[in-house]
């Protein structure tokens, strides 16, 4: 019961009724600030016909302090642990409350287009991201076959 | 309560979808609602004062293009500030005019007024009688429609004079429904209206025209006090939007039997071109709240610093220093930036609402601030509608749209309550007090009462001693003898 932000409310409405290509994001009943996320694999990139599944929650300083989102689906990324964070500079220094929820999973999704192995998170798969890139990419597109397929489960 | 947002995509459907652009403009990027008391920063940004300082606590760059950016470099913008204003103002009828499900035959000047009209008066006695209906119909039919075009024409024109409004928009009414006291066809009872002193069907008079009467009455009332002039404008808009959206359907079906009803334009309390001509930095009698390092302040210092404020020292360390800061916000934010600076105690009742919102658990488990308060009312609340009623109420509260007069309105009998308690526990007192001070009193007499004893004791003792002494003496004559 606690106020809600009018920016939040209006946020929440316009990704329901003007939905992102590719992503959706609901809130949950019992807490408006959580939010179920998915978001399409890009096409060209390893993650093709995959559907990811992240949770985003916004902070009660929100829009002051970034959302936290993180992936729920596993993934072979550089830039994503195997906890499902992620590394991106909107959501740590580069937030800025002119950001949105929007935004950010858009940033998301490009991210999941252009992987950065030179700023990694996960060390390992960034090793092998700059080692041999193909075998890499083929890695994350097996695990997109077997963990994002669009049948969801998980 | 989300009948209260708006969003740009209102104009999606309207015959100037472009129009979301100006809409978005206009909007602050940090809140995304309209800008309210604008400011311009350095890099040519514009945001809401509270919102850009609040930020710039945390960070030191533009939300927007990430330089850097500090407190002291912010300007306030009057002419923004005006320009969003009337939007706003203007905003309902707008969508109301664009859009595009209505037909295009009426001129949009005539609808603009017949909306302001639907909105606050016209509107309700219509869904009493259907009969009412009819009345308005020959009104405006006996009039001539070129006649009432060019009356409506006047109006856009004379929108940037709006000071002299009030006198305007009243004779125009008049004007308006003159033309049926001149319509013998009617047949009606006439009757004098005690405010405007104009004559009406007895049946205008009582349902429309005495209300109009007196509400642009006491709106010009009003106008003379600046700042809550400004507020009740922006709460009678907020009201009309959202009553507007309400009835849009049905409205948009009674608008074709009403659009030729003579259209008294609802007058806006105050000029928004008027208040940026006369807007400037008047004497700077009120300066800026400064930033405290808190790190080296002891509890104690920073109780002293905000009870100087008036402000509550309740919570911990964190929630006063959380509270200082965002009163210093609202502070800076209203005497550094505001056209219309609101005085200090509206500022501490803004922020104890923020309070209640940020710092709940503090404030409920210490009983003398607003969370204390609603929690007590809470558990002497009853009833199911009244529960409602009061978690309405409560939203508003922290959202800070808090209604007083409904507060007072809901808590009547525990007011009254508490009130007889208050006055029996005062007389309780003042009885204590008296039989205390009689106690003292009587303590006193006591003691004078020994002290009389002991003082008599003394000559006892010494007859005693004198006695004493006697028989001896009678001994020693005996012995003599």
């Amino acid at each position: 019961m606690a106020s809600l932000p009018k920016r939040i409310i209006k946020e929440t409405e316009r990704l329901i009724s003007d939905p992102v290509p590719g992503i959706t994001a609901e809130p949950h009943d019992d807490n408006l600030r959580y939010f179920n996320v998915t978001v399409e694999g890009p096409t060209q990139s390893p993650y093709e016909n995959g559907i990811f599944k992240l949770e985003l929650y916004l902070p009660d300083d929100y829009p002051m302090e970034a959302p936290k989102v993180r992936f729920l689906t596993k993934i072979y990324h550089p830039n994503i642990d195997r906890l499902g964070r992620i590394c991106l500079d909107v959501l740590k220094t580069n937030w800025s409350p002119a950001l949105q929820i929007r935004t950010v999973l858009l940033s998301i999704q490009a991210l999941l287009a252009s992987p950065n192995p030179n700023d990694p998170l996960a060390n390992d798969v960034a090793e092998d991201w700059i080692k041999n890139e193909e075998a890499a990419k083929a890695k994350a597109r097996e695990w997109t076959q077997l963990y994002a397929k669009k049948v969801d489960d998980n | 309560m989300s009948k209260e947002i708006t969003d740009t995509t209102d104009f999606a459907n309207t015959k100037l979808p472009d129009f979301a652009q100006l809409d978005f403009l206009l909007r602050c990027h940090i809140c995304k609602d309209f800008l309210k008391t604008p400011v311009l920063t350095p890099c040519g940004h514009t945001f809401c004062s509270v919102c850009i300082r609040e930020y710039l606590q945390s960070n030191s760059k533009c939300p927007l293009c990430l330089l850097e950016l500090r407190e002291s470099m912010l300007r306030s913008e009057f002419l923004v500030n005006g320009i969003v204003q009337t939007y706003q103002s203007l905003r309902p009828s707008l969508i109301d005019i664009l859009d595009s499900t209505r037909s295009s035959n009426d001129t949009s000047i005539i609808e603009l007024g017949s909306d302001s009209e639907g909105d606050s008066y016209v509107k309700e006695p219509i869904d009493i009688t259907g009969e009412y209906d009819d009345d308005l119909q020959i009104v405006g039919a006996s009039n001539k429609r070129t006649s009432l075009r060019s009356k409506s024409a006047i109006y856009p024109s004379s929108t940037p004079k709006t000071m002299n409004r009030i006198g305007k928009s009243s004779s125009s009414i008049q004007s308006m429904f003159k033309p049926t006291t001149k319509n013998k066809n009617l047949k009606e009872k006439q009757a004098q209206c005690p405010v405007c002193e104009g004559f009406f069907p007895i049946q205008v008079l009582e349902r429309v025209h005495l209300d109009e009467c007196l509400t642009l009455q006491s709106l010009g009332k009003k106008r003379k006090g600046t700042t809550s002039s400004l507020n009740d404008q922006t709460v009678s808009n907020s009201l009309r939007t959202s009553r507007m959206n309400a009835n849009t359907s049905k409205r948009s079906q009674e608008r074709r039997l009403v659009t030729p009803t003579p259209p008294p334009p609802l007058p806006p309390a105050i000029s928004y071109a008027e208040q940026y001509l006369n807007s400037g930095r008047g004497t700077d009698s009120e300066q800026r709240l400064p930033k405290l390092d808190f790190s080296n302040m002891t509890t104690t210092k920073i109780k002293q610093k905000l009870s100087s404020l008036g402000l509550s020292t309740t919570g911990t360390k964190q929630n006063m220093i959380a509270r200082y800061n965002h009163y210093e916000i609202l502070w800076n934010s209203n005497f550094c930036d505001s056209l219309n600076p609101v005085d200090e105690s509206e500022l501490r009742r803004q922020l104890i609402s923020w309070d209640a919102a940020h710092n709940v658990p503090a404030s409920s488990s210490n009983g003398n601030n607003g969370g204390g308060i609603i929690s007590k009312m809470m558990v002497n609340r009853n009833g199911n509608s009244k529960e409602n009623h009061y978690k309405k109420l409560l939203a508003d509260f922290k959202n800070d749209k808090f209604e007083r007069k409904t507060w007072i309105r809901l808590y009547k009998q525990e007011f009254k309550l508490l009130i007889k308690e208050a006055k029996e526990k005062m007389i309780k007192k003042d009885a204590k007090k008296m039989t205390a001070e009689k106690e003292a009193a009587l303590t006193t007499d006591l003691s004078v009462v020994n002290d009389l004893g002991d003082n008599l004791s003394d000559p006892d003792l010494s007859k005693e001693l004198n006695v004493q002494h006697t028989p001896v003496q009678e001994s020693t004559t005996e012995e003599n003898g």
